[in-house]
């Protein structure tokens, strides 16, 4: 941190209702730390439009501007465009969604709106369902997870969307995976994006929540570091949507992430071998695109 | 304004919009568990005989506090450069990073901030002393005695060293030679406790009378004059050998040795190999003579290790039986040894193999069995009704208190067992004194390191040591996920060809930057570097930090537990709410 | 300067006098006009404002939601299928009282295609606490829009500007297009209550749990009842500036009518012309046009109808199940006085089918011929053909 001349303060206020544990506070307090108080976050439904407080309260130290649903990337094009027709370039607009208002519902609004070019920073915290309404599948859900929608047998089977690729496609300056397991890396993330200026910046934050994933609260970061040790979320970032580069390496084997988490208990032997499989083959994908 | 505009400020306008903060729930209400900073016991400080706080000192390493690092190891050891060379340090075979790649370079690290001390000309780290009008008498000026008269001297003793010798140092300045331990290195050291007002007389070797005479000076006397006399071997032609420690004593008195030939040096332990090669140097070719294994001979495995490299010769399970002369040379005729079963204290027992011995050719014979007291009153009496054997001491009262230490009551021989000794004695003599005799085995319980026999000083003394935990932080409590692996800093030495040709110091003192990388490396185990993590990550933004210090706000604490798990080096613990 | 100009782009000149700074549209058939001109004048720096074209209509009045709660003065214009599509934002809207002014063009829903006036799309939004004005010319639209800021800003609540498809959208007409100074002297810059500031940050639109949800609605419809009194200030100081006012209502004969016919929009004109017909022939029928329908001007309209004999409600829009959105209204207005006229119900010119002399005639004379309204809703125009086919 001190290499990143990040101030010390903190942009999140105590009293919250996020849960224990909960990795998409972290992901706030982490964000907020580097892009400071000259800073309009715009919200949709989320876990997070809860931990920001009911009225007359609020979480932070920022102005939020809670928006529907589906309209995150829109609601924030349009607070830059007032932003700066009032001549104030200097504040950033954070878009900050779930991945249900980014991958399913909110999809539409945000490939408009980078396709656009519209200067705000977009972030994803993706606890991968929706955990808000009580961890229905989303299409963030990965590959054998069991929520509440996706119950029994019938737990997943289909591969979360990758929408950072999603994202890169639009040939956006800036896309970039963070973890909180990984607070240099992602404030430094962060602060990239905050002085790429003019256009749209998209972070995809892996947030753990303990709640929907049957993870004990202390293990939130810990699952979540996993996550990239195992290769299943990769620390990468993608400038122009064409220059990759790889962040962290991991090594670690899959069953290890899958057996602490109560989403994945019901998966056998084989199964994890299957889920095994798509990292490997996703991992090898990226590493093409990093190139040598 | 317009008439429309005035008027539109008494239109309602209720809206979902904040105007507090969340801070108002106190959501600690919702925790069932409690987290809170608890330092604990790292295993290098279990481990070390003088139990010093290696952890906190390579944290004060990283941040660049030589100074700060350097008293806290002058808290439990007033030898920092002397035993950042010769100490045998365990505290390395304990370090939880052996687990994860290698360990710490602890003794490299104590010795580059025993050095910087001299270098950087720290002044006396240690003011204000008190004094409580009470003397004691120090026999010998070993590490044992300059460690006990260090450490009474800061508890408000005034203490008299009496040396037989012509300078200060025992074994320092006589047994251990310049390659390992240069002089001036030591007169460094001696010099800063002389500079806390301990006085050393020398030449003054004392005799039984002492301790009548003592009684009307002194309040108590510490024994700390070691081993004074070469045990025999109880073979023929024995006085044709030559006694190690007196030919160690030679060299660093200056003398000039030549050597020749080959010499045989029977033993196994420190001294043998530091004559062997100190043979070496001065041209010989030493075999070592021992009768039991190479991995049963007492020397530390480093020193052996060094030895063979240097060129010295080591004959194991050979037992001598007599020398004689054959014109110039000699004739070492040698039981050959098998292994038996174990002895008592677990080592491999050896026996004669049938009848069969040999014999070998040498120009000389050097003896170095072992060492023993030299007059019997520095032996602890027996079944006296006063006596109190500690791990590293033996108190009698009879009409004065007298401690024996050293090299007189350690099982291990080692300088830092030594320091340990002087501790030891130090911290009994003043609870004999505050709290009385009958409180000393509690009294330095309570200043344990761990669950180990090495006692702190800080403890004693009060310091913020004492609220560390007794838990020995083991290497699954580490959250190794925050530590790279990365190589221990090897620090440059003299060629071997070079080395084996003079008496100078082998090993230079670790750089500047190789020491803080090598402390960086340090987990730190059970000790809060201030890494922040806790802080960081609290999703409640409950932990505050005030004055370098962090604290769990509870009215806000939600009792996840990420900090204490986040903690690298498991200095915070978690715990039931008490209802 | 008089200009003859599309209905369209009497919308698009209102919005440059009123000095928007964010426009944000999705295009619909008729209301592409309006923002391509407004495009234009973007482009050519006749107006200093972004326009920013999003992807949909969802996404159009979310981002002027996020300009507005920003602290500019916005526009939007949809239509139809785009309104709808609107229709979670502009509860959105409105219960975060934000004042952005929108033009609706009035036009039919699918299935089948259609892209023609109907009135069903802007009077399926009347609960989205939106106030709603219909206007009647080219004149009438510059005119309102301008207003539509003025109030909008006054009580913080959306204005949407309503328009017939075609008949008024792109029809050309002569409209007096007023000096940029006069406008500012009617509309001074803007001054928000609301707005996202960094030096005093605030949450907006948070949770509202039940104990604070209805009296934060409660407020919307105090500040809703606010508006008929409000819009008669906003179009007195508009008169004495312009010379022009409309009111929530207009009434064309009706102090000695026995029967009143109540239209909207463009079928307004035409009725003038009906009444003017029927009283040549000594017909005693008067007009009322209906201009503002969010807030309900129920007030003004029991006072106008309460001597009248019979009401005639023509209504281009249907509410299925039910009958004529504004007969409905007219009835709600009228059910609680002890003696209050019949009303009766019309349905016309649904899907851009004209709404002819002829049909309004026959409109009075079925009112004037029958002493009660034989249902709820009557469908004329209807071809019988095609109904049994």
């Amino acid at each position: 941190m001190m290499q990143l001349n990040i101030p010390d303060r903190d942009y999140l206020n105590s009293g919250h209702v996020g849960c224990p544990g909960c990795g998409a506070t972290i992901a706030m307090k982490l964000a907020l730390r580097v892009l400071g108080e000259k800073t309009v976050v715009v919200i949709p439904a989320c876990c997070w439009s809860i931990i920001a407080g009911n009225y007359p309260q609020s979480a932070l130290k920022v102005p939020i501007l809670h928006t529907a649903f589906a309209t995150t990337a829109a609601a924030a094009s349009g607070v830059r465009a007032a932003l700066d027709m009032k001549g104030d370039t200097e504040t950033t607009v954070v878009g900050w969604a779930g991945d249900g208002g980014t991958f399913d519902i909110g999809f539409q609004a945000l490939s408009g709106a980078v396709e656009r070019q519209e200067d705000f920073i977009y972030v994803c915290y993706d606890n991968e369902a929706y955990m808000n309404t009580g961890v229905q599948r989303s299409s963030s859900t990965p590959y054998g997870t069991r929520t509440t929608t996706t119950p029994g047998t019938e737990w997943k089977k289909t591969r979360k969307k990758n929408i950072v690729e999603a994202l890169a496609a639009h040939r956006i300056s800036y896309t970039a995976t963070a973890s909180i397991a990984f607070p240099d890396d992602m404030m430094r993330k962060f602060k990239k994006a905050m002085e790429m200026k003019g256009g749209p910046r998209f972070i995809h934050v892996f947030a753990s929540c303990p709640t929907g994933w049957g993870v004990a609260s202390e293990l939130s970061i810990k699952i979540a570091r996993l996550a990239v040790q195992t290769n299943m979320f990769p620390l990468y970032e993608v400038e122009d949507g064409v220059k990759y580069t790889l962040n962290y390496k991991g090594n670690r084997s899959i069953d290890e992430y899958l057996k602490m988490q109560s989403r994945f208990k019901h998966l056998t032997e084989e199964d994890i071998q299957t889920i095994q499989e798509m990292v490997n083959e996703d991992w090898q994908l990226l590493l093409r695109k990093i190139g040598p | 304004m317009t008439t429309a505009q005035a008027s539109s400020d008494h239109i309602s306008l209720l809206i979902s919009r904040s105007k507090i903060s969340t801070e108002i729930n106190k959501t600690g209400s919702w925790c069932f568990v409690r987290p809170g900073y608890q330092d604990r016991t790292a295993p290098c400080s279990a481990a070390c005989p003088v139990g010093e706080d290696i952890g906190r000192i390579e944290m004060l390493a990283v941040q660049g506090l030589f100074k700060k690092a350097l008293e806290t190891i002058l808290q439990e050891n007033p030898f920092p450069a002397v035993c950042g060379r010769v100490c045998f340090h365990p505290c390395e075979g304990a370090c939880n990073r052996g687990e994860f790649d290698e360990p710490i370079s602890i003794n490299k690290l104590e010795r580059f901030l025993g050095d910087i001390a001299f270098l950087d000309g720290f002044g006396p780290s240690i003011l204000n002393l008190p004094n409580n009008g009470k003397k004691i008498a120090i026999v010998g000026a070993g590490p044992a005695g300059l460690a006990a008269a260090y450490f009474l001297t800061r508890l408000g003793y005034v203490c008299d060293v009496f040396e037989a010798a012509d300078a200060p140092g025992g074994l320092l300045r006589w047994g251990i030679p310049s390659y390992r331990l240069p002089s001036d290195i030591l007169e460094n050291e001696i010099q800063r406790i002389q500079n806390l007002g301990v006085r050393i007389h020398c030449g003054e070797k004392l005799s039984e009378d002492f301790l009548i005479e003592a009684k009307e000076r002194y309040q108590a006397v510490f024994l700390g004059c070691g081993h004074g006399r070469s045990t025999g071997m109880n073979i023929a032609g024995e006085q044709m050998a030559v006694d190690g420690l007196k030919f160690l004593y030679r060299i660093r008195n200056g003398e000039k040795l030549p050597m020749q030939g080959t010499i045989a040096v029977i033993g196994g332990g420190n001294s043998a190999i530091d004559i062997a090669r100190s043979l070496i140097r001065l041209g010989a070719k030493p075999i070592i003579v021992y009768r039991r294994r190479k991995q049963d001979m007492p020397a530390f495995e480093h020193e052996i290790k060094m030895a063979l490299e240097e060129g010295v010769q080591i004959q194991e399970l050979l037992s001598p039986v007599r020398i004689d002369q054959d014109g110039s040379d000699y004739i070492l005729s040698l039981q050959e040894m098998k292994v038996g079963e174990q002895d008592a204290d677990g080592r491999a027992r050896v026996v004669p193999k049938d009848s069969k011995t040999q014999s070998l050719r040498v120009n000389q014979v050097f003896s170095a069995i072992g060492a023993e007291p030299d007059e019997v009153w520095k032996v602890p009496p027996e079944k006296i009704p006063e006596i109190l054997t500690l791990s590293h001491c033996t108190i009698t009262q009879q009409d004065l208190p007298i401690v024996f230490g050293g090299d007189l009551t350690n099982s291990n021989k080692s300088v830092t067992d030594a320091v340990a000794s002087g501790k030891q004695a130090a911290m009994a003599l003043d609870t004999l004194f505050q709290k009385g005799w009958e409180n000393i085995n509690d009294r330095l319980s309570e200043c344990r390191v761990g669950n180990s026999p090495a006692l702190s000083m800080e403890i004693y003394m009060g310091g913020d040591r004492k609220n560390r935990s007794r838990h020995i932080v083991a290497y699954n409590e580490v959250n190794i996920d925050y530590f790279q692996p990365c190589n221990r800093v090897v620090s440059l030495s003299v060629p071997l060809q070079k080395s084996i040709c003079s008496f100078d110091e082998i090993d230079h003192t670790l750089s500047t930057t190789g020491a803080m990388s090598e402390a960086q490396r340090c987990f730190n185990c059970g000790i809060c570097n201030g890494c922040d993590n806790c802080r960081l990550f609290c999703p409640e933004v409950a932990v505050t930090l005030e004055d370098n210090k962090r604290q769990i706000n509870f009215d806000y604490c939600k009792g996840c537990g990420i900090c204490v798990v986040e903690c690298p080096r498991s200095a915070m613990v978690i715990e039931e709410k008490k209802v | 300067m008089k200009k003859v100009i599309e209905g369209s782009h009497a919308v698009s000149e209102a919005v440059r006098l009123a000095r928007v700074k964010v426009l944000s549209a999705y295009p619909i058939t008729p209301q592409t006009h309006i923002v391509e001109s407004l495009s234009e004048y973007c482009a050519d720096g006749s107006m200093d404002a972004r326009f920013m074209c999003v992807e949909s209509e969802h996404s159009a009045m979310a981002s002027v939601i996020g300009a507005a709660s920003g602290g500019v003065r916005t526009f939007t214009a949809s239509s139809s299928h785009g309104l709808a599509l609107m229709h979670e934002l502009l509860h959105w809207a409105s219960g975060a009282r934000l004042p952005i002014v929108m033009a609706e063009v009035n036009r039919a829903l699918g299935p089948g295609w259609n892209l023609w006036m109907d009135q069903t799309d802007s009077l399926a939004q009347r609960d989205t606490g939106w106030i709603q004005l219909y206007c009647e010319d080219g004149q009438e639209v510059l005119d309102t829009t301008i207003q539509a800021y003025r109030l909008a800003e006054m009580v913080n609540l959306p204005v949407m500007v309503v328009l017939d498809a075609f008949f008024l959208s792109h029809t050309y007409e002569p409209v007096n297009v007023p000096d940029q100074e006069q406008v500012d002297r009617f509309l001074p810059s803007y001054v928000p209550r609301i707005q996202l500031d960094t030096a005093n940050p605030c949450a907006l639109n948070q949770m509202a749990p039940p104990p604070v949800y209805m009296e934060m609605r409660h407020s919307t419809q105090m500040a809703m009842e606010q508006v008929p009194r409000l819009f008669k200030q906003v179009e007195d100081e508009f008169f004495s500036i312009f010379g022009r006012a409309y009111g929530p209502v207009e009434t064309v004969l009706c102090e000695d009518a026995e029967i009143v016919m109540i239209l909207t929009g463009t079928a307004a004109s035409t009725c003038r012309q009906v009444i003017s017909d029927l009283r040549s022939k000594g017909e005693k029928v008067g007009l009322l046009k209906l201009k503002m329908f969010r807030p309900f001007p129920t007030e003004l309209i029991r006072k106008i109808l309460e001597p009248i004999q019979k009401v005639a409600v023509v209504d281009r829009n249907f509410s299925f199940g039910a009958s004529g959105i504004f007969a409905q209204e007219i009835r709600a207005a009228l059910c609680n006085y002890p003696e209050h006229p019949p009303v009766f119900g019309y349905i016309t010119g649904l899907g851009g089918r004209d709404v002819t002399p002829e049909i309004l005639e026959d409109i009075y004379w079925r009112t004037r011929n029958n002493a009660t309204p034989k249902a709820e809703s009557q469908w004329v125009g209807l071809d019988q053909e095609i109904v049994e086919s």
